[in-house]
């Protein structure tokens, strides 16, 4: 039941990496929403980092396999640097000049190898929309260096095809899933298998990171909370016995005494008029 | 007295007869009513957010591991007579609505919401407050509670838990502010749903929801 969901929103959820460009016409962001989310990842092998933001160091021996964030950064551009531990930006390994972060966005910016092992920066943008009750986001990124890779759910592929720097998504029943990656169209596993337990009105984001070659496939994941949704209503009884309110009834019945008292009050009247 | 003095009188009469009667059954059917609304919105406003910290925070890239949740398994309310089974309920694939236990003596948590450790958030529990076929339910009487009672609920783990009654209020169905009481940040609560206020026959619905907060003792 729960895979073939699944793989129904995995048919309409290969999405291209975008571009800093493209992020900002597709959020399309309200005036009043300056700032924006940014989170790290780290998914270089064997290369801890300096992350230097606009010249300043942000973050300090940055691990592989590590996330971090979110920062609330202004909407702008940025440059970007990461630099071996201690080294001086000058010798900086990797740069990226004039990255523009829209405004009320949330945005992932990983470090990672591109399908030929070179290291490179690509951003994604994060769907943080809410899901429906009961449910959670799956977000698979290809950050490897590695061919085009199936993402299978008990052994049932779910996202096909997946290429670097893309990702795939969907928003599939909470709960646990046992997940492995495989080479596109085999059964030759690449990474797994391993449990994933997808909490209810989350969205983790399971980044494929490291070499095939290198053998130091891996994945790095990061969870975005707070997107879950309340119930539709808590329909709790059908009965009856607890009604409260009044039936039609009680306005016959009090109508019918209002001109009781009319009547009899006007009969009187005339009554004693007509005895004077 | 003359036979029409006397007729007008006896109009008078039933008039009175007939309009305290539509009183007492007026009065006996009042709504719940609301009380403590305003601290259970209070409840429901997140805590005020640290100033940002200086430092970028960075956690290990770990996929996600299974909750640690308590979920309730007995809930206790001495006032109006409940001593009932909790069961972990979810959505209803088809409504999307809460799937509150079948059995009317019976009551539901909703399992994706916090449970009884979480230190923030709504705790929800709902339950039947009758049935067209098995009667009243767990949650007949809930809508007596008032500020003050007191509740206990029993975890997984054993440990008794009890709360206090900060709030009852009832809403129509169309206008209940459910993001508030299926919240998981605000100061930690405990919510109880069920059904109330003027019934339809024809639908077999009740037209309003009686809600009732309850806060850690």
């Amino acid at each position: 039941m729960q895979l073939s969901y699944f793989r129904r929103v995995a048919a309409g959820g290969a999405v291209a990496a975008l571009a800093f460009a493209g992020v900002g016409a597709l959020t399309a962001s309200p005036a009043y929403a300056a700032t924006s989310k940014v989170s790290v990842v780290h998914g270089i092998p064997d290369t801890p980092v300096d992350v230097y933001v606009n010249g300043k160091k942000t973050l300090d021996n940055f691990k592989p396999g590590d996330v971090a964030g979110p920062l609330n950064l202004e909407e702008g551009d940025y440059d970007i640097a990461l630099t071996k531990p201690g080294e001086p930006i000058g010798s900086a390994i990797l740069t990226v000049d004039n990255a523009a972060v829209p405004g009320g966005a949330n945005i992932s910016i990983a470090a990672h190898l591109d399908a030929a092992g070179k290291p490179k920066i690509t951003p994604f943008v994060n769907d943080v929309s809410k899901v429906d009750a009961g449910k959670a986001r799956l977000i698979v990124r290809h950050t490897a260096a590695a061919p085009a890779v199936d993402v299978r759910a008990g052994g049932t592929p779910v996202f096909e095809g997946l290429t670097n720097p893309n990702e795939a998504k969907g928003d599939v029943d909470a709960g646990e899933v046992k997940a492995d990656v495989v080479l596109a169209g085999t059964d030759t596993v690449a990474i797994g298998p391993a449990d994933l337990n997808l909490k209810e009105g989350t969205a983790t984001i399971v980044y494929a990171i490291g070499s095939a070659e290198g053998k130091t496939l891996d994945v790095v994941a990061q969870t975005i909370t707070g997107l879950h949704s309340a119930p539709g209503g808590v329909p709790s009884g059908d009965g009856g016995q607890a009604g409260t309110g009044v039936d039609t009834w009680w306005y016959v019945l009090t109508g019918a005494g209002v001109l009781l008292l009319l009547g009899g009050g006007v009969r009187m009247a005339t009554a004693r008029t007509g005895r004077k | 007295m003359t036979v029409r003095n006397r007729g007008a009188l006896a109009a008078l009469a039933a008039g009175v007869a007939a309009l305290t009667a539509a009183a007492l059954v007026a009065c006996a059917n009042q709504p719940a009513g609301t009380v403590g609304a305003e601290e259970a919105s209070t409840l429901a406003s997140p805590a005020p957010t640290a100033a940002s910290a200086p430092s970028v925070p960075v956690t290990a890239g770990e996929l996600p591991a299974g909750p640690k949740i308590i979920p309730p398994v007995r809930l206790l309310i001495p006032e109006i007579g409940v001593t009932a089974t909790v069961n972990a309920v979810g959505i209803n694939e088809r409504t999307n609505e809460f799937e509150v236990p079948p059995s009317v003596d019976q009551i539901g948590w909703y399992r994706y919401g916090p449970g009884l450790e979480a230190e923030a958030g709504s705790v929800v529990i709902a339950g039947h407050v009758d049935s067209a076929k098995q009667g009243k339910g767990a949650f007949f009487r809930l809508r007596e509670l008032d500020q003050g009672d007191t509740l206990t609920a029993t975890g997984s783990d054993g440990e008794a838990r009890r709360y206090r009654v900060v709030a009852r209020e009832e809403y129509a169905k169309t206008r209940i502010p459910l993001d508030r009481y299926f919240a998981r940040d605000g100061k930690p609560r405990l919510t109880l749903i069920t059904c109330g206020g003027p019934f339809d026959a024809k639908a077999r619905k009740y037209r309003d929801n009686i809600v009732v907060t309850a806060v850690p003792v």
